[in-house]
């Protein structure tokens, strides 16, 4: 558990560092300190896994030594621990490609990206839904701040996301007081085994449910989020769709599996499979129409985050352990490949100039190693073997193709494997056009398209440790 | 109805009505009074819940205070953002009239 809390506070106390004394510091440094605590809270979140692996169960601290019942406890399950190591693994990709990528980024970025790493492992650690909403808003916060960072023309985009955001964690606030009204309790665990189906609980499971979905752009209630995420830099968009919308997805996971009343969770199951499955379609469509790269690329998370939708409500109807594996196979797998996708889509656009799409004709000649890491992260999120979405992909599918009552589930993965698939070939095959090709910025350095695909290449390895997190999965999480 | 009763129910009215002024208002500036009225909506709620027993819950007063210096901050980030971003349009908008 010690391991976790040092993974939690290294980050955060060298985001107040960063922020107390930056500006006397040069940018570069500023960068160089962010990184390093990056590394020592991957190490340490590391050694957080194998402490819970050996111990076989979830580790429960009391903060201040209180009593429980009084306290404000924190839980360490092997389900936290993986998502502290994905989340500073990703911070470190992203943190590298910010610091090394010629378009460079403010000064502020680190001090920021810092607080959100705080923030996001205190969200995985927590258990107690008043501190989930504390861990809600300091990560919706954070995020606005970064979207801000590209200057003036965000504004309007951050003030609205800031908005909706307050708003949605408005709803999960009224929920978790009509909870603590019903049953007197806070913490998860306590509150579990007391749940019932009546007026008032189905209520505040409606309310969180709703604000919750909100902030994590689910359909239907994903309008913002092409807005928000394409309008953010670069290696800001990475972060906010690999990363930010999964704690809501978090939340809304312990909410219905482990609060909720199983009976409740069986009824709200199917709803949220099928929004997960109209997501994965209306959300492919969109970005197979987009003119822009960028919101292409947003796009393309409102329907992956319906596989761990669909994933999530499955679970929630049939209580099949193996959609936990899916979910959260999915999560890291879309993590990591959205982050390649939108950091190579940053470097295309610098180089060639160009928002739109059509501006990628004869990419693979012009910016062959950013366009060879769009096409292998979008190969993971199509599902092609063996990535990481692939992984995810065969383990969500295998219950579905077993039952042929469960069929018209399977065909809403296919279509919406057919849909990724035709919107990342409409980019790589506009790369392939090399007949009018866009002339690129020749004078600029290479380095940030090799970072861009560092990640993929990541997603492509998660095939090899497959078994490994299966079995770490496999615990249930809790 | 008792007391209770009728400040839970004026509590949820005035979270329901600013949700629909959210949705149905432009101007960012009343959409964000619209959110701060949902947060007073939801403290109301809460605090009329802490009064049930003879002596408050200092749970729920804890989490309305908490709660209430979260929606400061950040309404207060969001008053800045918006002006910032209602300066920008105008410097635009005077652009493009001298061309």
């Amino acid at each position: 558990m010690n391991f976790a809390l040092i993974s939690l506070a290294v980050p955060l106390f060298a985001g107040l560092l960063l922020l107390l004394c930056g500006h006397a510091l040069k940018t570069r440094t500023t960068g160089f300190l962010a990184i390093a605590s990056t590394v020592v809270s991957l190490a340490a979140a590391w050694f957080a896994l194998q402490t819970v692996a050996n111990a076989g169960a979830s580790i429960m601290l009391d903060l201040g030594g209180w009593e429980t019942g009084l306290a404000i406890r924190l839980r360490l399950s092997s389900l936290s621990a993986l998502l502290l190591l994905f989340t500073a693994l990703m911070h470190l990709l992203i943190g590298l490609y910010a610091g090394f990528s010629r378009q460079g980024i403010a000064r502020d970025f680190w001090h920021l990206s810092c607080f959100l790493h705080g923030s996001l492992a205190a969200l995985w650690l927590s258990a107690d839904l008043f501190n989930l909403y504390i861990t809600l808003e300091l990560l919706g916060l954070t995020a606005v701040a970064m979207v801000a960072l590209s200057g003036k023309k965000a504004y309007r985009p951050a003030a609205n996301y800031l908005i909706l955001s307050l708003a949605a964690s408005l709803f999960y606030l009224l929920g978790v007081a009509l909870l603590y009204g019903r049953y007197g309790e806070l913490d998860v665990l306590l509150l579990a085994p007391r749940t019932e189906a009546d007026v008032i609980t189905r209520l505040a499971l409606l309310l969180m449910t709703t604000g919750l979905m909100l902030k994590a752009a689910l359909w239907p209630l994903h309008l913002w989020l092409p807005a928000a995420h394409a309008s953010a830099p670069t290696a800001v968009s990475a972060l906010l769709s690999g990363l930010v919308v999964k704690g809501p997805l978090f939340i809304l996971w312990v909410l219905w599996s482990e609060v909720a009343p199983p009976a409740l969770a069986q009824q709200i199951g199917p709803v949220l499979g099928i929004a997960g499955m109209i997501a994965l379609t209306a959300g492919g469509l969109s970005a197979m129409r987009s003119p822009y790269i960028k919101t292409l690329v947003a796009y393309s998370t409102v329907a992956q985050l319906g596989y761990a939708l669909m994933a999530l409500g499955l679970l929630l109807t049939w209580q099949l352990p193996q959609m936990h594996i899916a979910l959260w196979l999915f999560v890291i797998a879309h993590g990591l490949a959205k982050a390649s996708l939108f950091l190579a889509a940053g470097e295309m656009q610098s180089t060639l100039g160009t928002r739109r799409v059509d501006g990628l004709r004869g990419a693979t000649q012009t910016v062959p190693v950013a366009m060879f890491a769009f096409a292998v992260a979008g190969g993971s999120l199509i599902g092609l073997p063996p990535s990481g979405g692939f992984l995810a992909k065969w383990v969500l599918l295998e219950p579905l193709l077993s039952e042929p009552g469960n069929w018209p589930w399977a065909i809403g993965v296919l279509l919406g494997t057919l849909v990724s698939a035709a919107y990342i070939f409409r980019v790589v095959a506009l790369a392939f056009d090399r007949a009018r090709i866009n002339p690129p910025d020749t004078r600029t350095g290479r380095a940030g398209h090799w970072l861009a695909l560092l990640p993929a290449l990541m997603v492509w390895g998660m095939a090899l440790s497959g078994e490994w997190l299966i079995q770490l999965l496999a615990g249930g999480g809790v | 109805m008792s007391a209770i009763e009728l400040y839970l129910t004026l509590g949820v009215a005035v979270f329901l009505l600013s949700l629909h002024g959210l949705m149905t208002l432009h101007d960012p500036i009343r959409r964000l009074i619209a959110v701060n009225l949902m947060g007073a909506g939801t403290f109301l709620v809460m605090v009329s819940l802490a009064k049930r027993s003879a002596v408050p819950d200092p749970v729920l007063h804890a989490l309305v205070v908490t709660g209430l210096v979260v929606a400061i901050s950040a309404t207060a980030f969001a008053l800045r953002l918006i002006i910032a971003a209602s300066k920008h349009d105008e410097e635009n908008s005077e652009d493009s009239e001298q061309p």
